[in-house]
This record gives C-alpha cells, structure tokens and sequence, in this order.
C-alpha cells in the first residue's frame, strides 16, 4: 500500500470529496468519525474497498456494505498504518 | 414562540448536535415550546440500535427517547433524507413524524436554528 488515506469528514464536506480525489490505485482509505456514514448514504459513490472502522459504525447503528467495505477495529487500524509507506489523516 | 431546531450533521463526529439538543431540553425545561427537525444526515440521529460505547460516547438515541419527556413537542425527520439514508418505520426510533415540504415546516416557526 502506498498511501492510507484516513478521513474523518462526512461526505458532506470538502475534505472528503478531495480525499476520493487523490487516493490513486496504490492507496486505501479507512472511514473513521462521520466519514462512515458514506456507507449508509444511498448518493455517494466509494471505490472498490475501503475501510470503516466498526466501533464507529457500530456507535451509529450502521453496517458496511456488502460488497466493498471492510469494517476493522482499531488494532487493524494500527496495523493498516505500519504497513501503508504514508498516512494522510483528512 | 415556538422554537424548532434543525439538525443537518450526522451524530457523534461533532458536539454541536449535542449543545443543540442541550438547548432543546433547556428551552423545554423553561416551558418554551421546542421541536427538533432532522434533515441531510442529521437524520441518522434518528436510526435505533446505536451503540456507542466502543466510542467513549454515551447514546444519542437514548437522549431522544426522553425527548417528549422533557417537553420537547416533537422530533421531525425530511422524509427525502430518511429514504436516502435507508430509514424505515423498521429502524426509526419511537415518536418520528416524517414530513415532505421542509421549507414549508420552516415557514410554520417564529424562530429557527440550525445546530453547530
């Protein structure tokens, strides 16, 4: 992995949008805070996988979509950031 | 005057849905009439089975199960957000009114406050 792009925002927000905009194919991006709710908003678009964190889409009764998502827990995430060469927290 | 208090941010990631339902519960208190509309992805506040323990935070589900307790006149919910959002009588809380026309409800209130 390249660069792991962590975002925080909801898709509401500029910050979001930008980070869908630069993850390049070599990179993932991990949903923390608000950015999980994307996953339950019927209008957004996510690439291929990503990565939510499950203690926050559990905290919002959410679930990850079936086909793309991969929930983790925070050990996971410590991991994702040791393996990534970069981190980007939006 | 009736207060209604628009809430337009999903819950948790920030604190001004809460200082707006402070206020609510306050207002209500002091015997002012008070409801609480969600719209955009405020209407995720509304969604049963939160749990957020695992977030250090306590549930704002459970805030809003007391809401008519406290006085608060009702919970509102843009019915256009509810269905983007995948909610449904099946997974709304108790006490939800759903209502088409947002601008008109706007219109019905002397004083309106978005939260955050």
């Amino acid at each position: 992995m390249h660069t792991l792009h962590i975002v925080s925002k909801p898709p509401g927000h500029t910050r979001f949008r930008e980070c869908l905009g630069m993850a390049g194919e070599q990179d993932a991006i991990l949903l923390t805070g608000n950015a999980v709710t994307a996953l339950a908003d019927s209008t957004i678009t996510l690439p291929e996988t990503v990565y939510a964190l499950q203690e926050d889409l559990r905290a919002r009764a959410l679930e990850a979509r079936q086909d793309s998502s991969n929930p983790i827990t925070f050990d996971d995430m410590v991991l994702l950031t040791i393996q990534a060469q970069r981190v980007i927290s939006w | 005057m009736h207060t209604l208090i628009v809430i337009d941010q999903p819950p948790y990631g920030s604190w001004g849905g809460r200082e707006s339902l402070d206020m609510a519960f306050s207002l209500a208190a002091f015997d002012q009439p008070v409801s609480l509309l969600f719209i955009d992805a405020g209407v995720l506040w509304l969604k049963r089975g939160q749990d957020p323990d695992g977030i250090n935070q306590k549930s704002v589900e459970r805030n809003l199960a007391a809401a008519s307790i406290f006085g608060v006149e009702a919970l509102l919910a843009d019915t256009a957000a509810c269905r983007r959002f995948g909610l449904t009588d099946d997974n709304l809380i108790g006490g939800v009114t759903r209502i088409e026309r947002t601008g008109a409800t706007l219109d019905q209130y002397q004083h309106v406050v978005f939260s955050g």
